[in-house]
């Protein structure tokens, strides 16, 4: 028995050590491998990051990874540049609008063709504006209002009944990518609810983008291959690009060992602890972390003071709340982010005055009372850790007088509390839909996030009168105008602490180039180029 | 006497000598198909319960699925979340929605995910081969080890050999699993370069045809061996984090098993009568043995099917645990219960395979 017992484990062992030797020599092919350790180009690019689409069909989608991939195989009828984020250029289509802002005609550029060779048409351009409509997903809100007309077969007139300054910056979100009406209409595409082309479009492209789909897993990977026919401005670099769904801490090793060239998801920690050799491109992102203090008296008493905002927007010191958010983020100077038309100096940003938040404290007779600070603690945007933030929240209004109870609550469940607006104080974070500021007029009075915060219409004219002016105002020079001074008021009088926007960290190999963050695909696949 | 009676007697099968007991074949095989017949009615009936729990608590959970899948503006627009609610059957009843769930499961349709927009059931096929993959080597080799290890410690108790066993299997069920995926793939991959990165594949490296999901097994019957030597290098490292966990666990009740039988009479007399070990070994401890340890693997396995959440993320491993992960924090009911099912059909069949397998193995259980 003796000779059994010991040579049975031996035996197993030795099988182990066999099957992780076999495994450990296999070369990986096909892959990065050490030919991109080494930079030099093999015709593919891996970008990590942590994926959150549900479907790249453009008239449906509206998640970030979804919008990265959509960007790459739609074009849309204008767009940003990679590098200016503040003025709209031609893609498919250059446009003219007349003077109240409440017609854009849009010509398209001649001989552009989809990835099956097809002309884009005009027709094109009316079945996925009017597809987006109708099928009432996620992004139909972008077109609320619009009109659709086709003049002639290059010629679509969009048409809408209050001026529209940011009609252009719209029709270049990724969700407004043009469609292959043919292709689609032969797939159960509609521009009703009867369409059924989601499951085509989720296996298949039928764009005139740079990239064709090869590969969608909505849970783990997805693969672009570069559209033959492509004839636009931005020609693609790499043959395919492989976007995997990792997690952060992984992204990271794998971006410094080589193993992916770019890394999208990595908090400004990572970033801050990145390996020597990886490049690094840390910009604050659009995405605006606030809080919101109830102004429903129905939902709190204290919240609903006046005084007690005050003494929240004295007591939070927003210097150290950029201690813990890492690379890259900067305090919101307004509820507007930095990257937009009208958004405030650093002048006007809120003040952190513990003095001046003591006595605001003291008038509302808030000291000591308890309030209830809510946030989902399962989600970190642009990979701040809202529990840490709120923590350190806690502890600055503690130093002030205030007494602060944490709810922290998964994100799905959360979510209720703050859309049906019973939330006392809420973390929350606003990421913006499309490039315009007009986006962030929804924290007005009366509007989608000023409801959430027990801010009816009619609870503060002046501000209404700017919000007005904003969704209407066509001069750039007025319109920025309005948005400072709609930015100022806010800060002074709204029931909303813009606290600060978190770093945006894109990793990347050296041999990578053409790495810009963009608020709303936050990075265009094609043009990413290689050294 | 009835036929059942005349085997309630199990004769001296476990006996010093190892001659079977005097079983007639007949009704033998007439009380194991009732004894199997009997276990599956039961495992019906629990699947029923199972629909029913799986969606009453699902169903419990706070908040919205609307205000969790639609974005924040498309929530604010009744003409929007009337129709999604529509869409998912959200706009009935309980009772409707769960009747409806049930007369779509006959026809083994799950729903479709809200997060994925894929019906479930095809969502979970594409998952669970991933997973398999992972618990299927996991369990071999934890299997294999720990039985071994187990038995090397019940044979050496209170020596060297023993002390360090349970020291090593403390140390493998202790150890917090994530914690071992963490420092496994930080040294392995990122330090040594000695495994793979993340996810089941090298980039660009197309996946084998689907047969049965599992890639080293489709690359296998497909011949494409350079796959095949890809997906198993992927392997090796979350099998062997898993496995170690496994270990752990197996260790310890092989060896408080085999010590029960070693402390056994026909031990002493087998002993006694001059048998060799290994006899000893493979005909009587092992045997004897087995049935608890049976037990901890089928449910070792499950846990494994179900419980790699953690495992799964920090590999990119896009199995059920990353699944069920994603559902739940985003309130994908169809796909929670979906998992949830499947999950509670794992544990009806590890349980049914074991008690079949216990009455294979011991007589004695089939009419127990």
């Amino acid at each position: 028995m003796k000779s059994l017992s010991s040579k049975r484990p031996v035996a197993c062992l030795a099988a182990l050590a066999v099957v992780v030797a076999v495994s450990a020599c296999a070369e990986p092919e096909g892959g990065t491998g050490d030919k991109d350790r080494s930079g030099s180009a093999s015709g593919q690019i891996v970008i990590d990051t942590t994926f959150d689409v549900k479907t790249i069909d453009p008239g449906r989608e509206y998640e970030p990874t979804g919008q990265i991939l959509v960007k790459g195989l739609y074009d849309t009828l204008l767009t940003f540049a990679d590098e200016d984020t503040t003025k709209v250029v031609p893609d498919l289509a250059t446009y003219m609008a007349n003077e109240e802002l409440t017609e854009y005609t849009l010509t398209l550029e001649e001989g552009r063709v989809f990835s099956d060779g097809e002309p884009v048409t005009a027709d094109d351009v009316v079945f996925s504006l009017e597809r987006l409509q109708g099928l009432k997903g996620n992004p139909a809100f972008l077109l609320d209002g619009v009109s659709v007309e086709k003049i002639d077969d290059a010629t679509v007139k969009l048409t809408t009944a209050e001026s529209a300054p940011a009609l252009p910056a719209i029709l270049a979100t990724p969700s407004l990518g043009i469609l292959n009406s043919k292709v689609v209409k032969d797939h159960g595409g509609a521009t009703d609810d009867s369409d059924t082309a989601e499951e085509f479009l989720n296996g298949n492209s039928a764009g005139s983008g740079p990239y064709v789909l090869e590969k969608l897993d909505v849970s783990s990977e997805a693969i672009l291959a570069k559209n033959e026919k492509y004839n636009g401005p931005q020609k693609a670099t790499y043959d395919r690009v492989i976007l995997r769904n990792t997690e952060p801490a992984t992204q990271k090793m794998n971006v410094e060992r080589g193993d992916s060239q770019v890394a999208l998801g990595l908090s400004g920690d990572m970033a801050e602890s990145l390996a020597p050799g990886v490049k690094i491109e840390s910009v604050p992102s659009a995405t605006v972390v606030f809080l919101l203090v109830n102004a429903d008296p129905a939902v709190s008493d204290l919240t609903s003071k006046p005084d007690l905002v005050k003494a929240i927007k004295a007591g939070v010191d927003y210097d150290g709340l950029l201690e813990i958010a890492g690379l890259g983020a900067a305090q919101a100077t307004g509820l507007v982010p930095s990257v937009f038309l009208g958004a405030l100096d650093e002048g006007d940003a809120l003040k952190y005055d513990p003095d001046a938040a003591k006595a605001a404290v003291a008038a509302a007779g808030a000291e000591g009372q308890p309030i209830t600070l809510s946030f989902p603690n399962d989600i970190d945007p642009t990979g701040l850790n809202m529990t840490t933030l709120a923590e350190r929240l806690q502890s600055q209004l503690g130093k002030v007088g205030l007494n602060v109870k944490l709810a922290p609550a998964p994100f799905a469940t959360e979510i209720d509390a703050y859309r049906s607006g019973t939330e006392q104080i809420g973390l929350w974070y606003w990421n913006p839909d499309y490039m315009d500021p007009a986006n962030y007029l929804a924290f007005g009075p009366g509007e989608t996030v000023g409801l959430r915060s027990g801010w009816p219409e009619g609870a503060n004219a002046a501000i209404e009168q700017l919000v007005s002016a904003g969704y209407t105002t066509g001069d750039e020079t007025e319109r920025q105008k309005v948005f400072e001074q709609w930015g100022k008021a806010m800060n002074a009088e709204s029931p909303f602490v813009p606290l600060l926007q978190p770093g945006s960290n894109v990793a990347y190999q050296p041999s990578v180039t053409g790495v810009h963050y963009n608020p709303v695909w936050l990075i265009n696949v094609a043009g990413l180029g290689a050294n | 006497m009835s036929p059942d009676s005349e085997l309630t007697d199990p004769g001296p099968a476990l006996g010093p000598g190892g001659e079977a007991g005097p079983v007639r074949r007949g009704p033998a095989h007439a009380v194991l198909w009732r004894y199997i017949g009997k276990r599956l009615l039961i495992a019906v009936g629990l699947l029923w319960g199972m629909t029913l729990v799986t969606f009453a608590l699902t169903n419990l959970v706070p908040g919205d699925p609307v205000a969790a899948a639609l974005g924040q503006r498309a929530a604010d627009d009744p003409a929007i979340v009337e129709r999604f609610r529509q869409q998912y059957g959200l706009d009935q009843s309980l009772a409707g929605q769960y009747w409806d769930y049930l007369v779509r499961l006959v026809h083994l349709d799950l729903g479709t995910s809200w997060q994925t927009h894929n019906p479930v059931a095809r969502d979970l096929a594409k998952a669970i081969p991933a997973t398999m993959e992972i618990a299927f080597g996991a369990i071999i080799m934890a299997a294999l080890i720990g039985i071994s290890f187990g038995a090397w410690s019940a044979y050496r108790k209170g020596k060297m050999a023993d002390q360090i066993l349970r020291l090593v299997s403390l140390a493998g069920i202790s150890l917090p699993t994530f914690w071992v995926a963490i420092v496994f793939f930080y040294a392995f991959y990122y330090r040594l370069g000695w495994a793979p990165g993340s996810g089941r594949l090298s980039p660009g490296m197309p996946a084998p045809p689907k047969i049965t999901g599992m890639y080293t097994v489709d690359a296998l019957l497909t011949g494409q061996w350079s796959v095949f030597m890809d997906a198993s290098a992927h392997l090796v490292l979350p099998t062997a984090v898993l496995t170690l966990y496994t270990i752990g666990l197996l260790t310890r009740f092989s060896r408080t098993s085999f010590l029960e039988v070693l402390d056994k009479g026909y031990i002493e007399a087998a002993k006694a009568k001059g048998l060799p070990g290994r006899t000893i070994f493979f005909k009587y401890v092992l045997r004897a043995g087995a049935i608890p340890i049976l037990t901890v693997i089928g449910l070792a396995f499950g846990s494994l099917l179900s419980g790699t959440v953690l495992v799964e993320s920090i590999f990119g491993w896009p199995g059920l645990g990353s699944y069920a992960y994603q559902a739940a924090s985003r309130l994908d009911l169809l796909a929670v219960m979906g998992v949830g099912l499947f999950v509670g059909l794992v544990y009806l069949c590890i349980n049914l395979v074991v008690d079949l397998a216990y009455g294979f193995i011991d007589p004695r259980v089939r009419v127990g």
